[in-house]
C-alpha cells in the first residue's frame, strides 16, 4: 500500500538530472500559501455581491427588506448552520489524527466531514425548492439566490476537494509529515474557509 | 492513430473540444424539449443553446489538451506521474503548441499571443480612426462603431497589456529571484492556455446575431443587461481572462515570496520582483471583483436576475461602483509591472544604482494601499453620492505623490550618470518618463471635479488614457521586449531598426494623442461615430498619425521575427547587467541553473569596483565576495 504512495514518488526521480531544489526562503509551505492567496480572491468575490448585497438593501432603500410576504426559514437555516460549523472541528480532527498517524481517526474525520457537507447541500436544495419565491423575484430574490448560491458552489467544490482526499485517505496514502498529508490540508483549510464565509452569509441575509 | 488519440495534445484537444461543445449543445437542447420548451430559445439576451456551450468548450478543449491530467490523476487517487523533465524547455518551433510547464516557454508563448492580440487590437483602433477621418459617416455604421472601439479596449487591456507583463515577468522573473521554476508550473501553463481562449470569445463574439458586445469596455448596465448577445460573451471572456490572471498573480506571489535565492532579503531584490508582487497583489485582491460585476449583469440578462433592474428594486450605480473597484486598481496593474521594467533599464544604462531604491519599493506598496481607495473618481457625473466626491478628488490626487516619487527617482538615477542610449530599450524608457509624466499629468487634472464634469466623455479622456496606456504602459513593454530580447532569444535585434520604430513611435503618439486633448476640451464626445463639422482637421491628422503609428509596428515584428532568426550572437549579458537573469547563457538553460545562486549584495551596484549581487554556481561554494577580482559589471570608466 505505502509503495503506491504519492510521497514514496517524490525519490524515484532523485538520479535523473532535474532542476536544482529550489531555496525554500519562507517558513510556509508554497502550497498552504497558494491556497490562503487564493481564499483572499475568493473573500473578495464574495466582496463584490457582498457590496451588492449593500446597495440593494440599503442604499436602494427598498420599503421593506425582505419584502412583504417572504417568510426566510431562519430556524433550517440556523440548523444547517449548525451542521456546516460542526464539520470545521471533524476536518480539524482528520488532521490532528493524521498528525500522529492515526489513520483510522483521519478517515473517520474526513467521511465524517463529508457526510456533514452532503447534508448541509441536501438541506439547502430544499430550501430552494420550497422557499417560495424565485431568481427574478425583484432584486431580493437575485441577491438572496447569488449569495446563497455562490456559498454553495463552494460547498460543491470543498466537497468534491474532500472526495479527493478520503479516497487517498481510504488507500492509506497519508502519513504523519507536513509534506505527505497536504492533501488533507490543503482541502481542510479551504473547508474553514467556506465555513466561517457562511456564517457572514447567514448573518447577513438572514439575521440582519 | 489511437495512441496519439490517447495522448494529451492537439488531436485529443480537437475531440474535447467537439464534445465540449456538443455537450453544451445537447444539455439545453435536451432539458428544454423535456421541459416542453421550444429546442431554441432567440431573445437576444438569451440564447441559452449558444451561451451554455461557449462555457462547456473550452473545458472540453483544456481536457483534451492535457491541463488537468495530472490533477485527475490525483484526483482520482491513482499514483500520479512523476516529472521526469522531459517536457521541459522547447527544442523545436512545435514545442511551443504544447502544454509545457516550462516558465521560459511560457513566458515566450504569453509575448507572442500577446504581441498577435496587439495587432488585432491596433487594426480595430486604425478601423475605428479610418472612421472617424472625416465628419459624417465613411466605412462602418454607428453600431459597428460601437463593437469596434469595445472589442479594441477589451483585447489591448484583457489580452495585451495585462498579460504581456505577466509573460515578461514568467521569463525573466523566476531567474532574477534564482529560482529553477515558478512554484506551480502546471498552474502557470493553465493560466496561459486560458488566454488564448479567452481571446477567441471576445473575437467570436463579431459573429454573434447582433454583432460584438457594444457597450464599451466598461459594460455599463443597464446599458449592458439589454444588449444584444455579444454582451454574454464579453461576460464569459472576462471570466477566462480574469481567471488566468488571479492564477498567475497567485503564482508570481508563492514564488517570490517562497523561492528567493539565498541571501535574497526583501531590500536585495530587484525592483521588477517588487513590481510585479505589488501587482499581484493588486490582481489577487480586485480582479474578484470584476468577475462579480460580470457574473451580475450575466445573471441580470440569462438568468433573469434583478441586480440593475430599477423596476424591481435593483441599484444601477452599484454596477459602476463594483466595476472600478476592480477597473480602478486595474490601471495600476497595467503600470506596476512597467514600472519595474524602467528601473532596471534606467540603472543599467546609466551605470547608477537607482536613487532611493527602498522608496522606489515602499512606493509601490503605497500605489497598492491607495489604489483601492479611488475608484470613484470614474463616476463624478454618474448620479453617485455627492459625499464621497470629495474625499475621492483628495485620495485621486494622493496617489500622485508615490507615483511622483517614481518619476523623481527616475531623474535622480540618471542624474549624473553615464547614460548609454546604444539600446532601443533604453531610448523607450527616457520617452516613457517624458510621455507618463504628461499623462499623469491630464489624470491629476481629471481629478479635480470641477474640470473633470467639464472633460467627462469627451475626447480629453481619449487623450489621457492613451498617454498613460500607451505612452506609458506600452513604451515599457516595448523597452522590456528590446531589453530582453538577446536573453529570450539568444540573439541581439538591429538596433537601427529599433531606432526608427522608436522614432516612429514617440512622434506617432505625440501627434496622435495630443491634439485629442484639444478637441476634447471642446468638447467632442468620445465613443461616437460622428461628429460636428469643426473638428474635422483635426481628426483627419490624428487619423493620419494614427495609420504611421501602426505601419511603424510593422517594422517592430519585422526586426523581432528576423533577428529572431538570423540575428548575431548577443553573448550572455550584452548589457552588463547585474541582475542574475544576466549572469547565465542566453538563452538560459533548460533548468536555469545547476546550483541555485546565492546573493551577496543588492541588485544595482554599478559603478562601485569589485561589488557583486550574486555568486552563480559554478563558481565554487566557497567563494568569498571578490574583494580584488575584476568584477564583470562594472562600467568603464
Amino acid at each position: 500500500m505505502e509503495s503506491a504512495s504519492i510521497a514514496a514518488h517524490g525519490h524515484v526521480d532523485d538520479h535523473h538530472h532535474g532542476p536544482p531544489e529550489a531555496h525554500q526562503s519562507a517558513r510556509i509551505d508554497r502550497t498552504i500559501l497558494g491556497i490562503l492567496l487564493f481564499i483572499l480572491s475568493e473573500v473578495m468575490l464574495f466582496g463584490a455581491f457582498f457590496a451588492a448585497y449593500f446597495f440593494l438593501r440599503v442604499v436602494a432603500d427598498p420599503a421593506s427588506w425582505p419584502p412583504e410576504g417572504v417568510e426566510l426559514p431562519v430556524l433550517i437555516a440556523g440548523i444547517n448552520t449548525c451542521i456546516l460549523v460542526s464539520s470545521s472541528f471533524t476536518v480539524h480532527y482528520a488532521l490532528e489524527a493524521i498528525k500522529h498517524n492515526n489513520h483510522r481517526g483521519l478517515k473517520l474525520g474526513l467521511t465524517t466531514t463529508w457526510l456533514l457537507g452532503a447534508t448541509f447541500l441536501f438541506i439547502q436544495i430544499n430550501e430552494y425548492i420550497h422557499i417560495g419565491f424565485t431568481p427574478r423575484d425583484g432584486a431580493f430574490g437575485s441577491i438572496f439566490f447569488s449569495l446563497t448560491g455562490l456559498h454553495g458552489a463552494h460547498v460543491f467544490v470543498g466537497l468534491l476537494l474532500l472526495t479527493f482526499a478520503n479516497i487517498r485517505a481510504y488507500r492509506g496514502h497519508f502519513g504523519p509529515e507536513q509534506k505527505d498529508h497536504l492533501g488533507v490540508e490543503v482541502p481542510g483549510i479551504y473547508w474553514h474557509f467556506v465555513d466561517i464565509m457562511w456564517i457572514i452569509v447567514f448573518l447577513a441575509v438572514y439575521i440582519i | 492513430m489511437a495512441a496519439a488519440i490517447r495522448q494529451p495534445g492537439w488531436y485529443r484537444a480537437a475531440i474535447g473540444t467537439v464534445l465540449g461543445a456538443a455537450f453544451g449543445f445537447f444539455l439545453v437542447v435536451g432539458l428544454r424539449l423535456l421541459s416542453g420548451l421550444d429546442a431554441f430559445q432567440t431573445e437576444q439576451t438569451g440564447y441559452p443553446q449558444v451561451i451554455v456551450p461557449l462555457i462547456t468548450t473550452p473545458f472540453g478543449f483544456l481536457f483534451g489538451f492535457g491541463a488537468f491530467d495530472y490533477w485527475f490523476r490525483w484526483a482520482a487517487g491513482k499514483p500520479t506521474i512523476p516529472e521526469d523533465h522531459s517536457g521541459h524547455g522547447a527544442t523545436r518551433w512545435q514545442d511551443y503548441f504544447t502544454f509545457n510547464t516550462d516558465h521560459k516557454v511560457i513566458g515566450t508563448q504569453y509575448v507572442v499571443t500577446t504581441l498577435f492580440f496587439f495587432l488585432i487590437g491596433g487594426l480595430l483602433a486604425l478601423l475605428m480612426r479610418a472612421e472617424l477621418a472625416q465628419p459624417g459617416g465613411q466605412i462602418v455604421a454607428a453600431n459597428t462603431f460601437n463593437g469596434l472601439f469595445s472589442t479594441h479596449a477589451v483585447v489591448m487591456i484583457f489580452l495585451f497589456i495585462i498579460p504581456i507583463f505577466a509573460g515578461l515577468a514568467n521569463y525573466v522573473l523566476p531567474l532574477m529571484i534564482g529560482a529553477p521554476d515558478m512554484a506551480f508550473p502546471r498552474l502557470n501553463a493553465l493560466s496561459f492556455w486560458l488566454l488564448p481562449i479567452a481571446g477567441i470569445i471576445f473575437l467570436g463574439s463579431f459573429l454573434a446575431p447582433g454583432g460584438s458586445f457594444d457597450a464599451g469596455w466598461t459594460g455599463y448596465a443597464p446599458l449592458s443587461t439589454g444588449a444584444p448577445l455579444g454582451q454574454s460573451f464579453f461576460n464569459i471572456g472576462v471570466q477566462f481572462a480574469g481567471a488566468s490572471s488571479i492564477a498567475t498573480a497567485l503564482n508570481f506571489l508563492v514564488t517570490i515570496i517562497t523561492m528567493r535565492a539565498p541571501g535574497m532579503n526583501l531590500w536585495r531584490m530587484p525592483l521588477l520582483v517588487w513590481a510585479n508582487l505589488s501587482t499581484s497583489l493588486l490582481v489577487v485582491g480586485a480582479t474578484p471583483f470584476v468577475a462579480g460585476a460580470q457574473f451580475m449583469v450575466f445573471f441580470d440578462r440569462i438568468l433573469g436576475m434583478n441586480f440593475f433592474n430599477f423596476l424591481e428594486g435593483g441599484d444601477v450605480i452599484s454596477y459602476q461602483h463594483i466595476f472600478w473597484f476592480y477597473s480602478h486598481p486595474a490601471v495600476y496593474i497595467m503600470m506596476l509591472p512597467g514600472f519595474g521594467i524602467i528601473s532596471e533599464i534606467i540603472s543599467t544604462h546609466a551605470r547608477k544604482p537607482v536613487f532611493g531604491y527602498r522608496l522606489m519599493a515602499l512606493a509601490l506598496i503605497g500605489i497598492v494601499v491607495l489604489s483601492y481607495s479611488v475608484w470613484a473618481h470614474h463616476m463624478f457625473v454618474a448620479g453617485m453620492f455627492s459625499w464621497l466626491r470629495v474625499p475621492i478628488m483628495i485620495t485621486t490626487m494622493l496617489i500622485a505623490v508615490p507615483t511622483g516619487i517614481k518619476v523623481f527617482s527616475w531623474l535622480g538615477t540618471l542624474f549624473y550618470g553615464k547614460i548609454h542610449t546604444y539600446s532601443t530599450a533604453m531610448l523607450f524608457s527616457l520617452a516613457f518618463i517624458i510621455t507618463f509624466t504628461v499623462g499623469g499629468i491630464s489624470g491629476v487634472m481629471t481629478a479635480m471635479i470641477p474640470l473633470d464634469i467639464h472633460v467627462s466623455d469627451t475626447y480629453f479622456i481619449v487623450a489621457h488614457i492613451h498617454f498613460v496606456l500607451f505612452g506609458g504602459s506600452v513604451f515599457t513593454i516595448f523597452a522590456g521586449i528590446y531589453h530582453w530580447f538577446p536573453k529570450m532569444t539568444g540573439r541581439m535585434y538591429d538596433e537601427r531598426l529599433g531606432r526608427i520604430h522608436f522614432w516612429g513611435t514617440l512622434v506617432g503618439t505625440w501627434m496622435t494623442f495630443v491634439p485629442m486633448h484639444w478637441i476634447g476640451m471642446d468638447g467632442m464626445p468620445r465613443r461616437v461615430a460622428d461628429y460636428a463639422t469643426q473638428y474635422g482637421n483635426w481628426n483627419l491628422l490624428i487619423s493620419v498619425s494614427a495609420f504611421v503609428l501602426g505601419a511603424v509596428q510593422l517594422i517592430f515584428l519585422y526586426n523581432m521575427i528576423v533577428s529572431w532568426r538570423f540575428g548575431p550572437k548577443a553573448g550572455n549579458n550584452p548589457w552588463r547587467a547585474n541582475s542574475i537573469e544576466w549572469q547565465v547563457s542566453s538563452p538560459p538553460p533548460v533548468f536555469n541553473f545547476d546550483e541555485i545562486p546565492r546573493v551577496v549584495g543588492g541588485p544595482y551596484e554599478y559603478g562601485t569596483p569589485g561589488a557583486r549581487h550574486a555568486i552563480m554556481g559554478g563558481e565554487g561554494e566557497g567563494a568569498e565576495v571578490p574583494e580584488t577580482q575584476p568584477s564583470t559589471v562594472t562600467a568603464p570608466s
